[in-house]
């Protein structure tokens, strides 16, 4: 996308690419979707979302001003935040308890949890609506919270051992691969699993 | 002059807006300001001077690159008019549960976006220079991804329980008539843009398999590098014909309702 970018961009980037398309063909879209596999079932809702918009009217809507000062209230929070604003771990300020009554507020275990923070897990692979879910109780946005997760994953760090081996960065899993392996009850997996429809 | 677009494309050249849109922009930059926000209040596209949105997007970054506040913030309540009677037709309240909240919520998106742009960061505005309408309708999917309801409160059929029944021999059939039996029908415009209405009213699972069917995919195939229905939605082929299916059935009946009408 940009020169500037070196990570892989975001869903929005990828659909706004699309978008601006002038055709939004079989041929576009496959294109697409072998470039970035990741975001195949966007594109492909993307795709049926431009085709059937053409057909939609709406001129009879009632527009109100309460929503609109409300986004200009959004737009003046936003714009006054400080410049730059690093990548910030959310997890950060959770002491152990927290941590755990996260986790239990989540319906996952603390492993799991603990994958997450450490970016053990592919953040690509992570559904959406379970982020957002972390990010409300972090009481981060999910913008916030997903920038954090697509960076390298972290160092297991708090760990006192002896090792002949040098510690190393371990490769991400899936959120599917993690889920499986966390050792949750057959009941939170599956609630876990239904997330990713 | 209009300032040409930071945004480059995939291959390195830079995103450009289309000439219409520039024209637009060379016209209006030779009226006095005030002037130009009375022209650009005019919401109804059918009506006579209708400023096309890329080119209130355009004049929004620079009252705000001009350090023009009261400018920018008159144009800023235009385009978020704008947005919301473009919501209120795709997200309106007879058909998905908490419209009013996911309307407010897309709204309040889009007003972090323009605050980000303004900030120099990321430059994702230039997409609504060139392709207003599209660029909105793709930023609407993926948060619509993120909060919307999993299940549009339309066709009470489909439920993800019921992927893995039989569909009767008949329907199948009659859905594989439907969608290729009579190609002709399907380049005939009118029956095309009644067809598209009536697919936007499936529920999501069903609407993505007909959309895809429409665009020339197929539903599964034993060549790898083929790019399939199944392949796409990550999920069984049975899964993909009993989408169809079901959709097709659907779709029978509400063209049938439309054509009794």
């Amino acid at each position: 996308m940009t020169v500037e970018q070196h990570s892989r961009p975001s869903e929005e980037e990828v659909l706004l690419a699309f978008s601006v398309e002038p055709k939004h063909d079989r041929k576009t879209l496959e294109q697409y979707l072998r470039e970035y596999p990741e975001h195949a079932e966007a594109l492909a809702a993307c795709s049926i979302e431009l085709m059937v918009d053409a057909t939609r009217g709406g001129a009879t809507a009632v527009t109100s001003e309460d929503a609109i000062d409300r986004a200009w209230q959004r737009f003046q929070s936003v714009v006054s935040l400080p410049d730059d604003v690093p990548v910030v771990n959310p997890f950060a300020t959770l002491n152990p308890i927290a941590f755990k009554s996260l986790a239990k507020k989540l319906n996952i275990n603390n492993l799991l949890l603990i994958r997450l923070r450490d970016r053990a897990i592919d953040a690509t692979t992570i559904p959406q609506r379970f982020v957002q879910g972390i990010a409300t109780e972090l009481g981060a946005t999910a913008d916030t919270l997903m920038a954090y997760l697509r960076g390298s994953p972290a160092m297991v760090s708090g760990h006192s051992f002896r090792s002949t081996t040098k510690p190393a960065v371990t490769e991400q899993i899936s959120f599917e691969k993690a889920v499986e392996t966390s050792q949750l009850t057959q009941a939170q997996q599956d609630a876990l699993k239904a997330l990713q429809d | 002059m209009p300032e040409p677009l930071k945004r480059k494309k995939r291959d390195g050249t830079p995103y450009e807006r289309p000439p219409e849109i520039e024209d637009w922009l060379k016209k209006l930059e030779a009226v006095e300001g005030a002037e130009r926000i009375r022209q650009f209040a005019t919401l109804s596209k059918k009506s006579v001077g209708h400023v096309p949105s890329e080119v209130l997007v355009y004049f929004l970054r620079r009252a705000w690159a001009d350090a023009k506040q009261g400018d920018f913030e008159k144009i800023f309540r235009i385009v978020m008019k704008r947005i919301e009677q473009s919501l209120c037709s795709v997200i309106s309240d007879s058909r998905m549960v908490g419209a009013k909240d996911i309307r407010e919520e897309i709204m309040d998106r889009f007003a972090e976006r323009i605050a980000k742009d303004c900030k120099g960061r990321a430059g994702l505005l230039d997409f609504y220079e060139i392709r207003f309408n599209q660029a909105f309708a793709a930023f609407r999917t993926s948060a619509l991804r993120q909060i919307g309801p999993s299940v549009v409160d339309t066709v009470p059929l489909g439920t993800d329980e019921e992927d893995g029944l039989e569909i009767s021999a008949e329907v199948e059939v009659a859905a594989a008539a439907f969608l290729s039996g009579d190609p002709s029908k399907l380049d005939d415009p009118a029956f095309r843009l009644e067809l598209t209405a009536a697919i936007d009213s499936l529920p999501d699972d069903q609407k993505q398999v007909i959309g895809l069917l429409l665009q020339g995919f197929q539903i599964d195939s034993k060549d790898k590098d083929v790019m399939t229905i199944a392949r796409i939605l990550r999920c069984d082929e049975r899964t993909v014909r009993n989408r169809r299916d079901r959709a097709c059935k659907a779709l029978k009946v509400i063209l049938q309702k439309e054509n009794a009408q």
